[in-house]
């Protein structure tokens, strides 16, 4: 049987290493989308445009702009005088949001009878950007209030001398965190795409039929096509990890060789899957698409773009057969926490447990489409 | 060239689509079945942090801190620990977000009117947990402050209050947001189909076929681009009604100009598509790249979730250059602020010139390879 295998094996990486340019994709196109990620990896929300629309006009008034613009979340780039005007620049998308100063805000301030409002208006059709920014608005207020406070002798007197420390990430930089999940993203693409071509091309040339006539059992099969895909993932990762390590600077605090063999069981996980999905497509296109899909949805649920504990009760329980969710946890832990085996026990375990039902169901697959 | 011919490729390609139950689902109604999916996770914006706490005071006035910290639920103390070797494991595993330590001498600090420190230890690796957990402290902790002042008759008004209002989407809601943004991601799936289909016939050979008969390089591209922007209209339609009868989300402008941009997006999808299925030799190849370079960036890059990246011109033109970008901004303008063309014609023109320029590259590319 192991002749059986190897021989497939051997097959499998010559159809692979004769189609050039499909080599030459997967070890450019991983790349590239690392750097353009890593590029474009927002650094927190800054400089968000933002309408000044001041109706009084006064010193106070001013600094209070002052104190807008000097947050770095916010970038005061338009002055108005019309509410029209307002709407236009927010209608078309120029600013995020925009702020309102009331005649006679100054003069009423000075004579300091009761709190004087100030209005912040915030575009929400993109809501993280909103919640920013407002905070942002919120804050500057602040300090222009506890300035003008201190500055008049109403002291305000700091009860609660805040001290934060900062563990793993101390400038809360955030590429620290996108690009070892950029990282997990790209090899997890890179198993699936390889490993989900398997059998739907073959059927769809015709050489299906072809190993069909072969001694070759179904677990041979499943064995020849599955790990070299496993290799090339694993290729892959260390490809990844080293240009990640070299190019990105990502923080090492943990055991190399901890970090690869949880790598390769997020690998042969995601190849089972793939070679599940060769098998139920028949043709090519369909796989593909399922691909897409399969994608699309892990990426979503993998908890990066929303924490899993902010999902529906629901999806959180789906997100838990997704295999990518658990390798974006170990990467990030081993990476950034030094984590060890004891600490990612529960991520080892769920990707072992569904390896096995992987596994079982692609075998299961293969048999129907293939017998 | 003929319309009759065209219309000839078209009906074939439609009739190719429909056939195939499975091909059907794939093309028509994943979309509104992945933004079925996927909005629902975003559907949630409560979110919340755990803490490790650890009070060497012990005094009445720590408990109250503590207390008010954890009011509203979006903190919840999930540890008590009484020694600074149990945090960090805590903060390793990903127990907690954060811990807070209130040093022995706290409550006595506050009754004489010193500042009374307090630590907090922030796990950073996820940065966007990180400072929201750093802002909701100090945010509590002032709370605490004003209220003790108010009972202490203290003078620590704020004077000047702010007036918020949010526009488009008044309660900031994440799903208004998301789901029309989410709208770019999964119509790509009609745009990729048609580049599978190219590819598909040229790898099977039954281009050749087709070249055999009238049918010009012209008509025929125009044909297949025909059939799959009516199957894709026909998806985007079901996606709506998922939008807008299932997550009533508000459709404030035009149907009719939405479904012409729309149009437009699918021009530049597929225009995208049809050059890179003509630059490559396999569907395989294919996937890859559009998997790699197109679909999975357009989940981070297209300004879906954090705004568009304006740290460096790079990242600005790597985002441009994604037509889901534009239609991310076109889907929320239209959606939310029911705004019309006169607002879009950046977007609009953009996607047009994507779509129009591609397509021109790809008729090339293509006469030259079978003529």
């Amino acid at each position: 049987m192991l002749l059986r295998v190897a021989n497939l094996i051997v097959k499998e990486i010559i159809q692979f290493a004769r189609d050039r340019v499909l080599t030459l994709f997967i070890l450019l196109a991983p790349t590239l989308q690392l750097i353009l990620m890593a590029q474009a990896v927002e650094r927190g929300i800054n400089e968000q445009p933002l309408v000044m629309m001041d109706l009084d006009h006064s010193y106070l008034s001013r600094q209070l702009a002052v104190e807008l613009d000097n947050s770095q979340e916010l970038d005061v780039r338009y002055y108005v005088s019309r509410t029209d005007e307002m709407r236009r620049l927010l209608d078309q998308g120029s600013a995020r949001l925009a702020v309102v100063i009331p005649a006679g805000f100054g003069r009423k301030l000075l004579g300091a009878s009761s709190p004087q409002a100030v209005q912040v208006i915030v575009d929400a059709t993109n809501t993280v950007a909103a919640s920013v920014s407002l905070s942002a608005a919120s804050s500057a207020v602040a300090r222009f209030s506890a300035e003008l406070a201190a500055s008049y002798g109403l002291v305000t007197p700091e009860f609660i001398d805040f001290r934060t420390n900062v563990r793993f990430n101390p400038t809360l930089d955030f590429r620290y965190f996108s690009i070892p999940a950029q990282l997990g993203f790209i090899i997890y693409q890179v198993a699936l795409a390889v490993a989900s071509l398997g059998l739907a091309r073959e059927r769809e040339l015709g050489t299906l039929e072809q190993l069909m006539v072969t001694p070759l059992r179904r677990l041979e099969l499943v064995l020849g096509k599955g790990i070299p895909a496993i290799g090339i993932g694993g290729a892959n990762f260390l490809v990844m990890w080293f240009i990640g390590r070299a190019v990105f600077h990502i923080p090492m605090h943990g055991s190399f060789l901890l970090l690869s063999g949880l790598t390769l069981l997020f690998v042969t996980a995601v190849v089972g899957w793939g070679l599940f999905i060769s098998a139920v497509s028949r043709t090519q296109q369909q796989a593909i698409l399922f691909v897409f899909i399969q994608a699309m949805v892990d990426i979503t649920f993998s908890g990066f773009l929303v924490a899993v504990e902010n999902m529906p009760p629901f999806l959180q329980t789906i997100s838990r057969l997704v295999p990518l969710r658990y390798y974006l946890v170990i990467i990030r832990s081993v990476s950034l926490k030094g984590a060890g085996l004891q600490e990612l026990r529960p991520q080892a375990i769920a990707l072992l447990a569904l390896n096995v039902g992987i596994w079982l169901i692609a075998m299961r697959s293969v048999a129907r489409r293939v017998e | 060239m003929s319309l009759r011919r065209m219309v000839t490729v078209m009906r074939k390609e439609i009739l190719h689509i429909v056939r195939d139950a499975r091909n059907f689902f794939l093309v028509t109604v994943s979309p509104a079945f992945l933004l079925f999916l996927l909005a629902y996770i975003f559907s949630f914006d409560v979110g919340q942090l755990s803490l490790a706490v650890m009070d060497f005071d012990r005094s009445s006035l720590s408990r109250r801190y503590l207390e008010s910290l954890t009011s509203d639920q979006d903190l919840v103390i999930d540890y008590v620990v009484s020694r600074y070797e149990e945090i960090e494991p805590l903060l390793v595993e990903g127990k907690v977000e954060a811990a807070v330590v209130i040093p022995p001498g706290f409550a006595e600090a506050i009754r004489s009117g010193q500042p009374a420190p307090v630590q907090a230890i922030v796990d950073g690796a996820d940065p966007f947990a990180g400072s929201e957990a750093i802002g909701s402290l100090q945010a509590r902790s002032s709370v605490f402050v004003i209220s003790r002042g108010a009972s202490g008759g203290l003078e620590g008004s704020e004077p000047v209050e702010v007036r918020t209002r949010a526009w488009y989407n008044a309660g900031i809601k994440s799903l208004l947001s998301m789901v029309p943004g989410l709208m770019s991601i999964v119509l790509i799936m009609p745009a990729m189909a048609l580049s599978l289909a190219l590819t598909k016939e040229k790898e099977t050979g039954t281009l050749e076929g087709l070249m055999a008969t009238p049918v010009s390089g012209a008509e025929y591209l125009a044909g297949k681009l025909l059939a799959y922007i009516s199957t894709g209209l026909v998806s985007t339609i079901l996606a709506l009604l998922v939008a807008i009868l299932w997550f009533r989300v508000p459709f404030r402008g035009s149907l009719a100009v939405y479904l012409l941009l729309t149009t437009g997006y699918f021009l530049a999808c597929m225009g995208t598509a049809v050059v890179i299925a003509n630059l490559v030799k396999s569907q395989q190849t294919a996937m890859f790249v559009v998997l790699i370079v197109f679909i999975v960036p357009s989940f981070f890059l297209a300004g879906l979730i954090s705004p568009i990246s304006t740290s460096s011109p790079l990242a600005m033109l790597v985002s441009y250059a994604l037509p889901s970008t534009h239609f991310v901004e076109i889907s929320r303008t239209v959606f939310l602020k029911g705004l019309g063309l006169g607002y879009l014609l950046r977007p609009t023109l953009s996607l047009l010139g994507m779509g129009l320029g591609a397509l021109f590259i790809g008729l090339r590319a293509f006469k030259k390879k079978v003529g």
